[in-house]
């Protein structure tokens, strides 16, 4: 009889060894023997890195140095960095080295020595900040938004400001207005969007945790599509101060990974209550960590009565095979685990594609109306100030976001706003309701995060309604508010080696603890991390 | 059900009823058609029956959201959006008789208002220095009315 580690360990991708030096995943399948994983401590970068500094095994100008070499050699691929803020990064460093050594583990916040990626929607003082558009070249907030502010009170250091959607509208960060990013796992692909520099510079480990923002599937689609771990929180868990506004009451602030139990620790960190967001909750902030038991010490079925439920309508006509059986093989192995697995129907499911871009579209049209070129960004010369207006946003902003401020001023226009957004926001309720209603049932909802793996840049960008349609999987998540964890659970064919699928679990409110529970360290996924990793020193020759 | 969601979308046919005009002078007979004249109330084409409202006005909408498109840009964008917001009228179909219509989320608590005294924002100074066109204390802009 295996021993009871063996049973937990899941491999969801088969690996064979090509005749070159490229590894093939085929399709998923649940399989009892896995690729050995490490024992003991729950893997953690956050983790060994502290460790690390306080042991003195390493110092963090060295750990910053690593990762800023790695970052200069795979960017000129990825190119997931719109500012790189090196200089500031290696004097943090120098700065936390000199408090380690004259005050020891206790001079330094908990993520001493953390480097961490923003995404350019999140105003970080003094750092350029453009929300990926042309319209905020040379912007330099004031302030820190409040998410990077307490990242950086902890001693986390800002690396740099990633890659995005123009102000997060899109899905594959084809939209923005400077550069595209790739996907770590096969250059021709897009890395998903709104943040997808967020989510590729975490692939490619350019840094070690960073931060997003998630409306419509902007953290969970990229997390699926590069193969990482991203978490998107219950609306209102973390404070939008400081996060450029597209749609005030869908966004939240979230985070990526490459463990669950990273992407844990930095939301115990920028959750709760901030007085300069009145929609920012006052519920309790538990340590999200704290919970996650280290493998060996798993019973044989950790997961024992948890009652899990697949969304029937993100398995049907539409989604990829290959997305259809990575899944339905996680979900084989979260019963092995000993949960009660079932199909279930939210009946409101497909009206909330065309609601949430009806509500998107119109809120954006009016958060969007402060980038006049008056009080910052690039201003056009002009006779009269209309004509300024006119010229500046027409000069600046991209083809995406025109279109959606357009869509959203009609939306809202006297006599059609009963038509529009009125019915979209009754379509909200309906889907909540049915969400409200599935959650009472089941503990946690499971479906993939999009219909597909990666696809080829280019492939969609012509094609509004095609892009829109892979956001199926994730808006009516935002409509409801829930919050929704997206782990690596399987690899389909593509690229070089393979391209990475991921599970969306979604909660009730304020239960990501839950969904942290049932996730990696329960469901012992495999790192994912040990397979990209072994990729990137085939891709990029490299010590890595 | 992914194809249920984009299915049926009418194809727009640009219409040219100004064939023999330039595109720009299309453009800008089409814009001061629309700003002069009123439009009908979108439920005179909605009673009839199907749900069809007024298709999007492009100029008057680009005038609302101060964007000033150029002919080309307008030409391209028009298609696009009518396509989208055809899209959107699917929910016209949509039963929502008695269905309380949803502000927000309702997972934060309430509104929480803090105390309604002045606080001093130390970096002002990143602020001014970020305004283009500054004249201490004025921020400056073009004129403001222009009498045609």
């Amino acid at each position: 009889m295996p021993p009871p580690l063996q049973a937990q360990r899941l491999l969801l991708s088969h690996r064979r060894l090509a005749p070159s030096h490229r590894r093939l995943f085929t399709v998923v399948s649940s399989l009892p023997s896995a690729p050995t994983l490490a024992t003991g401590a729950v893997p953690s970068s956050i983790l060994s890195i502290r460790e690390s500094l306080l042991s003195g095994e390493r110092t963090a100008a060295d750990i910053t140095a690593d990762y800023l070499s790695r970052l200069r050699r795979t960017e000129p691929s990825v190119r997931s960095f719109i500012h790189v803020a090196d200089a500031a990064a290696e004097r943090e460093a120098e700065e936390l080295d000199r408090r380690i050594a004259t005050g020891g583990r206790e001079a330094v916040g908990p993520l001493a020595g953390v480097i961490f990626g923003v995404k350019d929607n999140l105003c970080t003082a003094n750092m350029p900040s453009t929300g990926g558009s042309r319209i905020l070249d040379g912007y330099r907030p004031a302030y820190d938004a409040t998410a990077v502010r307490r990242l950086r009170e902890a001693d986390a250091i800002v690396v740099g400001k990633t890659n995005l959607d123009e102000f997060g509208m899109g899905s594959t960060t084809e939209g923005s207005g400077f550069q595209v990013t790739t996907n770590p796992w096969d250059d021709s692909r897009v890395p998903g969007g709104s943040s997808g520099g967020s989510a590729s510079a975490v692939s490619a480990r350019q840094c070690v945790v960073s931060l997003g923002s998630d409306t419509g599937g902007s953290v969970r689609q990229p997390a699926s599509f590069c193969g990482v771990v991203g978490l998107k929180p219950t609306y209102g868990r973390v404070s939008r101060f400081g996060l450029m506004a597209y749609a005030s009451s869908l966004v939240v602030v979230g985070c990526f990974g490459s463990s669950v139990i990273d992407t844990a620790t930095i939301l115990s960190v920028i959750a709760g209550h901030d007085k300069m967001d009145s929609t920012s909750s006052s519920h309790y902030v538990p340590d999200y960590k704290s919970e996650l038991i280290p493998q060996d010490l798993l019973e044989s079925k950790p997961l024992n009565g948890t009652r899990i439920g697949i969304i029937q309508e993100t398995l049907g006509e539409g989604v990829e095979t290959g997305v259809i059986s990575s899944i339905k093989a996680a979900a084989s192995h979260l019963e092995q685990l000993g949960s009660v697995v079932e199909e279930v129907s939210l009946p409101s499911f497909c009206l909330g594609l065309p609601a949430y871009y009806i509500l998107a579209s119109s809120e954006a049209s009016s958060n969007l109306s402060r980038y006049d070129g008056i009080r910052y960004g690039r201003q056009i010369s002009a006779d009269d100030l209309n004509e300024l207006y006119g010229g500046s946003r027409a000069n600046s902003l991209g083809h995406e976001v025109k279109m959606r401020i357009l869509m959203g001023t009609y939306a809202l226009s006297a006599g059609y706003y009963d038509a529009y957004y009125k019915r979209a926001q009754q379509v909200r309720t309906l889907v909540k309701k049915s969400f409200n209603e599935a959650l009472e049932r089941y503990d946690i909802l499971v479906s993939p995060a999009a219909p597909s793996a990666a696809y080829k840049i280019g492939e969609k960008i012509n094609d509004p309604l095609a892009m829109y349609a892979g956001d199926i999987m994730t808006v009516n998540v935002n409509l409801a508010g829930l919050p929704a964890l997206v782990v690596l659970c399987g690899f389909v064919e593509g690229g070089s080696a393979g391209l990475p699928v991921g599970l969306q679990m979604i909660g009730s409110p304020f239960s990501e603890r839950a969904s942290y529970d049932a996730a990696v360290n329960r469901l012992c996924l495999p790192d994912g991390f040990e397979a990209s990793r072994i990729k990137f020193q085939d891709r990029f020759h490299g010590v890595y | 059900m992914l194809s249920a969601a984009s299915s049926a979308i009418p194809r727009l046919r640009w219409a040219a009823p100004l064939g023999n005009l330039s595109a720009r002078k299309q453009w800008l007979l089409l814009r001061r058609r629309s700003i002069s004249s009123s439009s009908p109330s979108p439920y005179a084409t909605a009673a009839a029956g199907g749900g069809t409202l007024e298709p999007p006005d492009l100029p008057r909408l680009a005038d609302a959201a101060r964007i000033s498109l150029s002919p080309e840009e307008a030409k391209e964008l028009a298609p696009k959006i009518r396509q989208v917001v055809d899209w959107f009228g699917q929910l016209q179909a949509v039963d929502l008789e008695c269905v309380e219509p949803s502000l927000r989320a309702g997972t934060a608590a309430g509104n929480s208002l803090r105390q309604d005294t002045p606080e001093t924002f130390a970096n002002g100074d990143a602020i001014i220095h970020a305004i283009p066109s500054y004249d201490d204390p004025y921020i400056k802009v073009p004129r403001v009315l222009n009498k045609e």
